[in-house]
Protein backbone atom coordinates (compact mmCIF):
# COMPACT_ATOMS: atom_id res chain seq x y z
CA UNK A 1 0.00 0.00 0.00
CA UNK A 2 1.56 3.59 -1.12
CA UNK A 3 0.91 5.36 2.68
CA UNK A 4 2.18 8.44 1.32
CA UNK A 5 -1.11 8.18 -1.72
CA UNK A 6 -2.89 7.21 1.03
CA UNK A 7 -2.91 10.19 3.05
CA UNK A 8 -2.63 12.54 0.41
CA UNK A 9 -5.73 11.13 -0.85
CA UNK A 10 -7.61 11.61 2.83
CA UNK A 11 -6.22 15.03 2.69
CA UNK A 12 -7.43 16.22 -0.60
CA UNK A 13 -10.78 14.52 -0.05
CA UNK A 14 -11.11 16.29 4.02
CA UNK A 15 -9.57 20.10 2.45
CA UNK A 16 -11.86 18.97 -0.88
CA UNK A 17 -15.02 18.46 1.56
CA UNK A 18 -14.89 21.17 3.77
CA UNK A 19 -14.34 24.36 0.92
CA UNK A 20 -17.52 22.15 -1.14
CA UNK A 21 -19.33 22.91 1.89
CA UNK A 22 -18.35 26.36 2.30
CA UNK A 23 -19.07 27.12 -1.17
CA UNK A 24 -22.46 24.78 -1.95
CA UNK A 25 -24.77 25.90 1.19
CA UNK A 26 -25.13 29.51 0.34
CA UNK A 27 -25.34 28.24 -3.48
CA UNK A 28 -27.49 25.89 -2.71
CA UNK A 29 -29.55 28.59 -0.34
CA UNK A 30 -29.98 30.75 -3.27
CA UNK A 31 -30.71 28.13 -5.90
CA UNK A 32 -34.00 26.21 -2.98
CA UNK A 33 -35.37 29.97 -2.85
CA UNK A 34 -34.85 32.40 -5.40
CA UNK A 35 -36.86 32.87 -8.40
CA UNK A 36 -34.83 34.50 -10.95
CA UNK A 37 -34.82 33.65 -14.17
CA UNK A 38 -30.57 32.90 -13.97
CA UNK A 39 -31.22 29.71 -11.41
CA UNK A 40 -31.83 27.38 -14.62
CA UNK A 41 -28.33 28.40 -15.99
CA UNK A 42 -26.79 27.95 -12.24
CA UNK A 43 -28.11 24.91 -12.31
CA UNK A 44 -27.14 23.33 -15.15
CA UNK A 45 -23.31 24.67 -14.90
CA UNK A 46 -23.54 23.15 -11.30
CA UNK A 47 -24.75 19.81 -12.98
CA UNK A 48 -22.17 19.77 -15.76
CA UNK A 49 -19.44 17.97 -14.18
CA UNK A 50 -21.28 14.97 -13.56
CA UNK A 51 -22.07 14.66 -17.49
CA UNK A 52 -19.04 16.16 -18.39
CA UNK A 53 -16.18 13.50 -18.80
CA UNK A 54 -13.25 14.21 -16.44
CA UNK A 55 -10.81 14.91 -18.66
CA UNK A 56 -12.98 17.73 -20.69
CA UNK A 57 -12.72 19.23 -17.19
CA UNK A 58 -8.94 18.53 -16.33
CA UNK A 59 -8.30 19.89 -19.53
CA UNK A 60 -9.98 23.21 -19.24
CA UNK A 61 -8.61 23.71 -15.89
CA UNK A 62 -5.25 23.09 -16.98
CA UNK A 63 -5.71 25.71 -19.24
CA UNK A 64 -7.11 28.16 -17.58
CA UNK A 65 -4.70 27.54 -14.98
CA UNK A 66 -1.22 27.76 -16.90
CA UNK A 67 0.44 30.42 -18.15
CA UNK A 68 -1.52 30.26 -21.78
CA UNK A 69 -4.46 32.83 -19.62
CA UNK A 70 -3.99 35.79 -18.19
CA UNK A 71 -5.79 34.31 -14.95
CA UNK A 72 -3.48 31.70 -15.15
CA UNK A 73 -0.55 33.85 -15.41
CA UNK A 74 -1.38 36.38 -12.28
CA UNK A 75 -2.22 33.57 -9.97
CA UNK A 76 1.09 31.95 -10.66
CA UNK A 77 2.61 35.59 -9.91
CA UNK A 78 0.18 36.25 -6.52
CA UNK A 79 1.55 32.22 -5.70
CA UNK A 80 4.75 32.14 -6.64
CA UNK A 81 4.62 28.90 -8.54
CA UNK A 82 1.67 27.56 -11.13
CA UNK A 83 -1.47 25.73 -9.30
CA UNK A 84 -1.45 23.45 -12.30
CA UNK A 85 0.83 20.54 -11.13
CA UNK A 86 0.53 21.46 -7.27
CA UNK A 87 -1.81 20.13 -3.85
CA UNK A 88 -3.73 23.46 -4.55
CA UNK A 89 -4.35 23.01 -8.17
CA UNK A 90 -5.96 19.02 -6.85
CA UNK A 91 -8.20 20.84 -4.97
CA UNK A 92 -9.07 23.44 -7.18
CA UNK A 93 -9.98 20.58 -9.77
CA UNK A 94 -11.55 18.72 -7.22
CA UNK A 95 -13.67 21.10 -5.19
CA UNK A 96 -15.35 22.06 -9.03
CA UNK A 97 -15.65 18.48 -10.13
CA UNK A 98 -17.15 17.32 -6.69
CA UNK A 99 -19.38 20.55 -6.98
CA UNK A 100 -22.51 19.05 -8.21
CA UNK A 101 -22.28 16.24 -5.33
CA UNK A 102 -22.56 18.66 -2.82
CA UNK A 103 -24.97 20.89 -4.35
CA UNK A 104 -27.78 18.63 -4.99
CA UNK A 105 -28.59 17.10 -1.76
CA UNK A 106 -28.13 20.41 -0.14
CA UNK A 107 -30.39 22.29 -2.88
CA UNK A 108 -33.48 19.00 -2.33
CA UNK A 109 -32.89 19.07 1.65
CA UNK A 110 -33.40 23.55 2.11
CA UNK A 111 -36.05 22.94 -0.16
CA UNK A 112 -38.17 20.10 1.69
CA UNK A 113 -38.20 22.35 4.82
CA UNK A 114 -41.68 23.02 5.30
CA UNK A 115 -42.22 26.52 3.87
CA UNK A 116 -44.30 27.32 7.50
CA UNK A 117 -40.92 26.96 9.54
CA UNK A 118 -39.85 29.46 7.98
CA UNK A 119 -43.02 31.96 7.54
CA UNK A 120 -42.81 31.64 11.59
CA UNK A 121 -39.55 32.44 11.70
CA UNK A 122 -39.77 35.51 9.31
CA UNK A 123 -42.62 37.05 11.85
CA UNK A 124 -40.63 36.00 14.80
CA UNK A 125 -38.12 39.27 13.50
CA UNK A 126 -35.68 36.61 12.07
CA UNK A 127 -33.84 38.16 8.82
CA UNK A 128 -32.60 35.95 5.74
CA UNK A 129 -29.57 34.32 6.87
CA UNK A 130 -30.46 33.91 10.24
CA UNK A 131 -33.32 31.92 9.05
CA UNK A 132 -30.96 29.98 6.96
CA UNK A 133 -28.66 29.51 10.39
CA UNK A 134 -31.40 28.48 13.15
CA UNK A 135 -34.12 26.72 10.67
CA UNK A 136 -33.02 25.58 7.63
CA UNK A 137 -29.16 24.18 8.50
CA UNK A 138 -30.71 22.42 11.50
CA UNK A 139 -33.77 20.96 9.32
CA UNK A 140 -31.82 19.66 6.42
CA UNK A 141 -28.85 18.17 8.63
CA UNK A 142 -29.49 14.86 6.46
CA UNK A 143 -29.17 16.78 3.85
CA UNK A 144 -25.49 18.30 5.23
CA UNK A 145 -24.06 15.01 5.74
CA UNK A 146 -25.37 13.48 2.76
CA UNK A 147 -23.32 16.55 1.03
CA UNK A 148 -20.55 15.90 2.95
CA UNK A 149 -20.04 12.24 2.61
CA UNK A 150 -20.83 11.91 -0.96
CA UNK A 151 -18.11 15.05 -1.93
CA UNK A 152 -15.62 13.11 0.29
CA UNK A 153 -15.84 9.52 -1.14
CA UNK A 154 -16.51 11.15 -4.67
CA UNK A 155 -12.96 13.34 -4.03
CA UNK A 156 -11.66 9.81 -3.09
CA UNK A 157 -12.46 7.74 -6.33
CA UNK A 158 -11.46 10.90 -9.00
CA UNK A 159 -9.09 9.98 -11.18
CA UNK A 160 -9.55 11.65 -14.66
CA UNK A 161 -9.33 15.66 -13.22
CA UNK A 162 -6.43 14.69 -10.82
CA UNK A 163 -4.06 13.17 -13.61
CA UNK A 164 -5.13 16.15 -16.12
CA UNK A 165 -4.40 18.97 -13.27
CA UNK A 166 -1.88 16.99 -11.29
CA UNK A 167 0.03 14.74 -13.00
CA UNK A 168 1.60 12.42 -11.31
CA UNK A 169 4.21 13.31 -8.80
CA UNK A 170 4.70 11.31 -5.82
CA UNK A 171 4.05 12.77 -2.76
CA UNK A 172 2.38 16.08 -4.13
CA UNK A 173 -0.16 15.28 -6.66
CA UNK A 174 -0.04 11.34 -6.39
CA UNK A 175 -3.07 9.93 -5.32
CA UNK A 176 -4.13 6.14 -4.66
CA UNK A 177 -6.54 6.14 -7.62
CA UNK A 178 -3.72 6.90 -10.06
CA UNK A 179 -1.00 4.81 -7.47
CA UNK A 180 -3.74 1.92 -8.46
CA UNK A 181 -3.44 2.93 -12.40
CA UNK A 182 0.51 2.80 -11.93
CA UNK A 183 0.97 -0.70 -10.69
CA UNK A 184 -1.79 -1.63 -13.06
CA UNK A 185 0.68 -0.54 -15.88
CA UNK A 186 3.76 -1.66 -13.70
CA UNK A 187 2.10 -5.32 -13.63
CA UNK A 188 1.96 -5.23 -9.87
CA UNK A 189 -1.78 -7.06 -9.60
CA UNK A 190 -0.84 -8.09 -5.79
CA UNK A 191 -0.72 -4.18 -4.88
CA UNK A 192 -3.16 -2.71 -7.32
CA UNK A 193 -5.45 -5.49 -5.52
CA UNK A 194 -5.11 -3.96 -2.19
CA UNK A 195 -5.02 -0.52 -3.46
CA UNK A 196 -8.80 -1.11 -5.30
CA UNK A 197 -9.48 -3.30 -2.59
CA UNK A 198 -8.62 -0.10 -0.11
CA UNK A 199 -10.52 2.22 -2.00
CA UNK A 200 -13.54 -0.14 -2.37
CA UNK A 201 -14.27 -0.14 1.47
CA UNK A 202 -13.59 3.68 2.05
CA UNK A 203 -16.66 4.09 -0.62
CA UNK A 204 -18.47 1.59 1.10
CA UNK A 205 -17.95 2.27 4.40
CA UNK A 206 -18.41 5.84 3.83
CA UNK A 207 -21.72 5.23 1.95
CA UNK A 208 -23.20 2.68 4.97
CA UNK A 209 -22.47 5.73 7.15
CA UNK A 210 -24.37 7.92 5.12
CA UNK A 211 -27.35 5.66 4.91
CA UNK A 212 -27.31 4.44 8.98
CA UNK A 213 -27.29 8.27 10.16
CA UNK A 214 -29.85 9.32 8.04
CA UNK A 215 -33.18 9.73 10.10
CA UNK A 216 -35.39 7.49 7.24
CA UNK A 217 -32.96 4.74 7.84
CA UNK A 218 -33.75 4.39 11.37
CA UNK A 219 -36.51 1.66 12.08
CA UNK A 220 -39.64 3.36 13.62
CA UNK A 221 -41.42 3.08 16.70
CA UNK A 222 -44.28 0.53 14.81
CA UNK A 223 -41.51 -1.36 12.93
CA UNK A 224 -40.39 -2.65 16.28
CA UNK A 225 -43.29 -4.24 17.19
CA UNK B 1 -57.54 51.90 -4.71
CA UNK B 2 -60.97 52.45 -7.29
CA UNK B 3 -63.74 49.85 -6.99
CA UNK B 4 -62.42 48.69 -3.75
CA UNK B 5 -65.14 47.13 -1.59
CA UNK B 6 -66.27 49.18 1.24
CA UNK B 7 -68.04 47.88 4.35
CA UNK B 8 -72.24 48.34 4.45
CA UNK B 9 -71.90 52.00 5.88
CA UNK B 10 -75.65 51.23 7.40
CA UNK B 11 -73.31 48.66 9.56
CA UNK B 12 -70.38 50.82 10.39
CA UNK B 13 -70.31 51.26 13.81
CA UNK B 14 -67.29 49.78 15.27
CA UNK B 15 -66.18 50.49 18.39
CA UNK B 16 -63.92 53.19 18.36
CA UNK B 17 -61.22 54.95 20.77
CA UNK B 18 -61.72 58.25 21.62
CA UNK B 19 -59.03 59.95 19.03
CA UNK B 20 -60.73 58.01 16.49
CA UNK B 21 -57.35 56.96 14.93
CA UNK B 22 -57.33 53.13 13.31
CA UNK B 23 -54.36 50.99 14.41
CA UNK B 24 -54.89 48.90 10.88
CA UNK B 25 -55.68 50.58 7.56
CA UNK B 26 -55.81 48.02 4.73
CA UNK B 27 -56.49 48.94 1.20
CA UNK B 28 -55.44 45.99 -1.30
CA UNK B 29 -55.47 44.15 -4.36
CA UNK B 30 -54.17 40.81 -5.06
CA UNK B 31 -54.99 38.39 -7.67
CA UNK B 32 -54.02 34.51 -6.90
CA UNK B 33 -53.77 32.46 -9.94
CA UNK B 34 -53.52 28.38 -9.46
CA UNK B 35 -54.90 26.30 -12.41
CA UNK B 36 -55.95 28.52 -14.47
CA UNK B 37 -58.84 29.65 -11.91
CA UNK B 38 -58.24 33.06 -10.47
CA UNK B 39 -59.17 34.65 -6.95
CA UNK B 40 -59.68 38.42 -6.30
CA UNK B 41 -58.96 39.51 -3.30
CA UNK B 42 -60.09 43.49 -3.29
CA UNK B 43 -60.61 44.92 0.33
CA UNK B 44 -60.09 48.29 2.12
CA UNK B 45 -61.37 49.00 5.79
CA UNK B 46 -60.19 49.94 8.72
CA UNK B 47 -59.72 48.46 11.80
CA UNK B 48 -60.00 50.52 15.29
CA UNK B 49 -61.35 48.28 18.35
CA UNK B 50 -58.74 46.25 20.04
CA UNK B 51 -60.29 43.10 19.50
CA UNK B 52 -61.35 42.88 15.99
CA UNK B 53 -62.58 39.89 14.58
CA UNK B 54 -62.36 38.57 10.47
CA UNK B 55 -65.49 36.60 10.52
CA UNK B 56 -66.04 34.64 7.12
CA UNK B 57 -66.25 31.42 5.24
CA UNK B 58 -63.65 29.14 4.30
CA UNK B 59 -61.88 30.62 0.68
CA UNK B 60 -63.00 34.16 1.26
CA UNK B 61 -59.06 35.57 1.83
CA UNK B 62 -58.81 35.35 5.56
CA UNK B 63 -55.41 34.02 5.78
CA UNK B 64 -54.05 35.93 3.04
CA UNK B 65 -55.28 39.21 4.41
CA UNK B 66 -53.28 37.94 7.60
CA UNK B 67 -50.66 37.11 5.77
CA UNK B 68 -50.65 40.50 3.65
CA UNK B 69 -50.68 42.69 7.45
CA UNK B 70 -47.86 40.15 8.27
CA UNK B 71 -45.37 41.10 5.36
CA UNK B 72 -45.65 37.40 3.96
CA UNK B 73 -47.61 38.26 1.14
CA UNK B 74 -46.60 40.99 -1.47
CA UNK B 75 -50.07 42.79 -2.87
CA UNK B 76 -50.17 43.70 -6.29
CA UNK B 77 -52.13 47.06 -5.48
CA UNK B 78 -51.46 48.16 -1.88
CA UNK B 79 -51.85 50.31 1.34
CA UNK B 80 -51.42 48.93 4.28
CA UNK B 81 -50.54 51.56 8.21
CA UNK B 82 -50.19 50.97 11.36
CA UNK B 83 -51.34 53.22 13.54
CA UNK B 84 -50.91 55.65 10.66
CA UNK B 85 -47.19 54.38 10.18
CA UNK B 86 -47.31 53.31 6.37
CA UNK B 87 -45.41 49.63 5.93
CA UNK B 88 -46.47 48.75 2.67
CA UNK B 89 -47.62 51.14 -0.30
CA UNK B 90 -47.69 50.74 -4.17
CA UNK B 91 -48.59 52.63 -7.27
CA UNK B 92 -50.77 51.77 -9.66
CA UNK B 93 -51.72 48.17 -10.95
CA UNK B 94 -48.86 45.50 -10.83
CA UNK B 95 -46.56 48.38 -9.57
CA UNK B 96 -43.25 47.68 -7.39
CA UNK B 97 -43.64 48.29 -3.64
CA UNK B 98 -42.42 52.18 -3.32
CA UNK B 99 -42.57 51.12 0.90
CA UNK B 100 -42.34 47.45 1.50
CA UNK B 101 -41.29 46.78 5.15
CA UNK B 102 -39.86 43.04 5.43
CA UNK B 103 -41.98 40.57 7.40
CA UNK B 104 -39.22 40.30 10.00
CA UNK B 105 -39.28 43.93 10.95
CA UNK B 106 -42.61 44.62 11.30
CA UNK B 107 -43.03 43.18 14.71
CA UNK B 108 -46.33 41.38 13.92
CA UNK B 109 -47.34 38.39 15.72
CA UNK B 110 -49.00 35.65 13.27
CA UNK B 111 -50.35 32.78 14.79
CA UNK B 112 -51.14 30.54 11.94
CA UNK B 113 -53.62 27.60 11.81
CA UNK B 114 -50.32 24.98 11.31
CA UNK B 115 -48.65 25.95 14.58
CA UNK B 116 -45.28 25.74 12.71
CA UNK B 117 -43.43 24.53 15.97
CA UNK B 118 -39.55 24.15 15.37
CA UNK B 119 -39.24 20.19 15.59
CA UNK B 120 -35.69 20.78 16.22
CA UNK B 121 -36.07 22.66 19.25
CA UNK B 122 -37.88 22.07 22.47
CA UNK B 123 -41.01 23.62 23.45
CA UNK B 124 -38.74 26.35 25.95
CA UNK B 125 -36.60 26.07 22.83
CA UNK B 126 -39.31 27.41 20.27
CA UNK B 127 -40.41 30.06 22.75
CA UNK B 128 -37.10 31.55 23.19
CA UNK B 129 -36.75 31.55 19.43
CA UNK B 130 -37.20 35.29 19.51
CA UNK B 131 -36.50 36.63 22.85
CA UNK B 132 -34.72 39.72 22.94
CA UNK B 133 -33.54 38.77 26.78
CA UNK B 134 -29.83 38.24 27.06
CA UNK B 135 -30.02 36.95 30.37
CA UNK B 136 -30.90 33.19 30.83
CA UNK B 137 -32.41 33.87 33.80
CA UNK B 138 -34.86 36.43 32.51
CA UNK B 139 -35.11 34.29 29.58
CA UNK B 140 -36.33 31.48 31.77
CA UNK B 141 -39.04 33.49 33.78
CA UNK B 142 -40.59 34.96 30.51
CA UNK B 143 -40.58 31.86 28.82
CA UNK B 144 -42.32 30.27 32.23
CA UNK B 145 -44.92 32.87 32.18
CA UNK B 146 -45.56 32.92 28.62
CA UNK B 147 -46.33 28.92 29.04
CA UNK B 148 -48.55 29.64 32.12
CA UNK B 149 -50.90 31.55 29.88
CA UNK B 150 -51.28 29.13 27.48
CA UNK B 151 -51.33 26.39 29.97
CA UNK B 152 -48.52 24.50 28.87
CA UNK B 153 -46.08 24.95 31.79
CA UNK B 154 -45.70 21.48 32.29
CA UNK B 155 -44.39 20.82 28.29
CA UNK B 156 -41.26 23.11 28.43
CA UNK B 157 -38.93 20.34 28.23
CA UNK B 158 -41.09 18.02 26.03
CA UNK B 159 -39.78 17.95 22.08
CA UNK B 160 -42.39 18.96 19.53
CA UNK B 161 -42.79 15.04 18.39
CA UNK B 162 -44.09 14.35 21.86
CA UNK B 163 -46.95 16.98 21.90
CA UNK B 164 -50.66 16.80 20.55
CA UNK B 165 -51.73 19.16 18.03
CA UNK B 166 -53.69 21.35 20.70
CA UNK B 167 -50.53 21.53 22.72
CA UNK B 168 -48.01 22.30 19.71
CA UNK B 169 -50.50 25.32 18.70
CA UNK B 170 -50.34 26.29 22.38
CA UNK B 171 -46.12 26.67 22.79
CA UNK B 172 -46.97 28.78 18.66
CA UNK B 173 -48.69 31.07 21.06
CA UNK B 174 -46.70 31.57 23.95
CA UNK B 175 -43.27 31.71 21.12
CA UNK B 176 -45.59 34.37 19.24
CA UNK B 177 -45.95 36.37 22.18
CA UNK B 178 -42.22 36.23 23.09
CA UNK B 179 -41.07 38.01 20.30
CA UNK B 180 -43.40 41.12 22.06
CA UNK B 181 -45.43 42.37 18.95
CA UNK B 182 -47.40 45.30 18.08
CA UNK B 183 -49.76 43.99 16.69
CA UNK B 184 -51.20 40.19 17.01
CA UNK B 185 -52.71 38.08 14.22
CA UNK B 186 -54.57 35.26 14.90
CA UNK B 187 -55.71 32.70 12.38
CA UNK B 188 -58.09 30.27 13.80
CA UNK B 189 -55.54 29.99 16.59
CA UNK B 190 -57.68 27.91 18.87
CA UNK B 191 -59.26 25.33 16.94
CA UNK B 192 -56.97 22.40 17.75
CA UNK B 193 -58.33 23.58 21.16
CA UNK B 194 -60.95 21.50 23.23
CA UNK B 195 -63.58 24.56 24.13
CA UNK B 196 -62.98 24.71 27.89
CA UNK B 197 -59.48 25.13 27.43
CA UNK B 198 -59.98 27.33 24.10
CA UNK B 199 -62.27 29.96 26.10
CA UNK B 200 -59.40 29.81 29.20
CA UNK B 201 -56.62 30.16 26.87
CA UNK B 202 -58.38 32.77 24.89
CA UNK B 203 -59.14 34.77 27.50
CA UNK B 204 -55.66 34.91 29.08
CA UNK B 205 -54.60 36.21 25.67
CA UNK B 206 -56.52 38.87 25.55
CA UNK B 207 -55.88 39.83 29.03
CA UNK B 208 -52.28 39.81 27.92
CA UNK B 209 -52.65 41.82 24.89
CA UNK B 210 -54.74 43.75 26.54
CA UNK B 211 -52.77 44.63 29.52
CA UNK B 212 -49.94 46.04 26.56
CA UNK B 213 -52.57 47.92 24.43
CA UNK B 214 -51.38 45.09 21.74
CA UNK B 215 -54.09 45.11 19.22
CA UNK B 216 -55.62 41.79 18.03
CA UNK B 217 -56.83 40.83 14.62
CA UNK B 218 -58.56 37.27 14.91
CA UNK B 219 -59.48 35.42 12.06
CA UNK B 220 -62.69 32.96 12.53
CA UNK B 221 -65.66 31.49 10.51
CA UNK B 222 -66.44 30.19 14.31
CA UNK B 223 -69.49 32.26 15.18
CA UNK B 224 -68.75 31.67 18.89
CA UNK B 225 -65.43 33.36 18.58
CA UNK B 226 -66.57 36.35 17.17
CA UNK B 227 -68.85 37.17 20.29
CA UNK B 228 -66.17 36.10 22.47
CA UNK B 229 -63.26 37.51 20.79
CA UNK B 230 -64.53 40.68 18.73
CA UNK B 231 -65.53 44.36 19.80
CA UNK B 232 -65.96 44.69 16.40
CA UNK B 233 -66.45 42.74 13.00
CA UNK B 234 -65.71 42.39 9.97
CA UNK B 235 -67.26 39.77 7.54
CA UNK B 236 -65.69 38.61 4.53
CA UNK B 237 -66.84 36.58 1.50
CA UNK B 238 -65.31 35.76 -2.09
CA UNK B 239 -62.06 38.37 -1.32
CA UNK B 240 -64.37 41.36 0.23
CA UNK B 241 -65.44 42.87 3.21
CA UNK B 242 -69.16 42.65 3.00
CA UNK B 243 -69.82 44.43 6.77
CA UNK B 244 -67.98 46.10 9.30
CA UNK B 245 -69.43 46.95 12.88
CA UNK B 246 -70.36 45.45 16.33
CA UNK B 247 -70.81 41.92 16.46
CA UNK B 248 -74.45 41.91 17.70
CA UNK B 249 -75.61 44.47 14.77
CA UNK B 250 -73.28 42.80 11.81
CA UNK B 251 -74.46 39.42 12.66
CA UNK B 252 -77.78 40.18 13.00
CA UNK B 253 -78.37 41.56 9.35
CA UNK B 254 -76.19 38.76 8.23
CA UNK B 255 -78.64 36.46 9.59
CA UNK B 256 -82.23 38.36 8.29
CA UNK B 257 -80.27 38.67 4.66
CA UNK B 258 -79.38 34.85 4.76
CA UNK B 259 -83.18 34.36 5.71
CA UNK B 260 -84.55 36.62 2.67
CA UNK B 261 -81.92 34.14 0.50
CA UNK B 262 -84.04 31.36 1.82
CA UNK B 263 -87.08 32.35 1.31
CA UNK B 264 -86.57 33.51 -1.89
CA UNK B 265 -85.53 30.01 -2.77
CA UNK B 266 -88.58 28.73 -1.11
CA UNK B 267 -91.62 27.65 -2.21
CA UNK B 268 -95.00 30.14 -1.92
CA UNK B 269 -96.87 27.85 0.56
CA UNK B 270 -93.39 28.55 2.69
CA UNK B 271 -92.99 32.26 2.19
CA UNK B 272 -96.63 33.43 2.79
CA UNK B 273 -96.13 31.16 6.54
CA UNK B 274 -93.08 32.90 6.77
CA UNK B 275 -94.39 36.56 5.84
CA UNK B 276 -97.86 35.57 8.49
CA UNK B 277 -95.65 34.67 11.30
CA UNK B 278 -93.21 37.84 10.82
CA UNK B 279 -96.93 39.90 10.67
CA UNK B 280 -97.57 38.67 14.07
CA UNK B 281 -94.19 38.93 15.48
CA UNK B 282 -94.73 42.73 14.94
CA UNK B 283 -98.07 43.20 16.00
CA UNK B 284 -97.00 41.31 19.32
Amino acid sequence: MDTVALLLTLRLALVTTVILLLIAVPLACWLAFTGSRAKVFVQAVCALPIVLPPTVLGFYLLVALGPRTAFGRALTHLLGHPLAFSFAGLVVGSVIYSLPFAVQPLVTGFAAVDRSMLDAATTLGSGRWDRIRRVVLPLSRGSLLTASVLSFAHTVGEFGVVLMIGGNLPGATRTLSIALYDQVQDFQYAQANRTALFLLAICLVALMLLYSLRPESRPRSSDLV
Amino acid sequence: MSNASIPDPELADPVRPANNTPWLTVHMEHRFHHNGAGFHLHLAFSAYAQRTVVFGPSGSGKSSLLRAIAGLLKPDVAAIEFHGTTVCKTIGAGGQPRIFIPAEKRRVGLVMQSPAVFPHLTASGNVAFAMREKDRAAQKEKITQLLEIVEAESLAARWPRELSGGQLQRIAIARTLAAEPTILLLDEPFAALDAPSRQRVSTNLHHWARKRGIPVLTVTHNLEEVFAAGDEVLTMEEGRVMAQGTPERVLTMQRERLLQVLLHAAPAPVREEAHRSSENDRAG
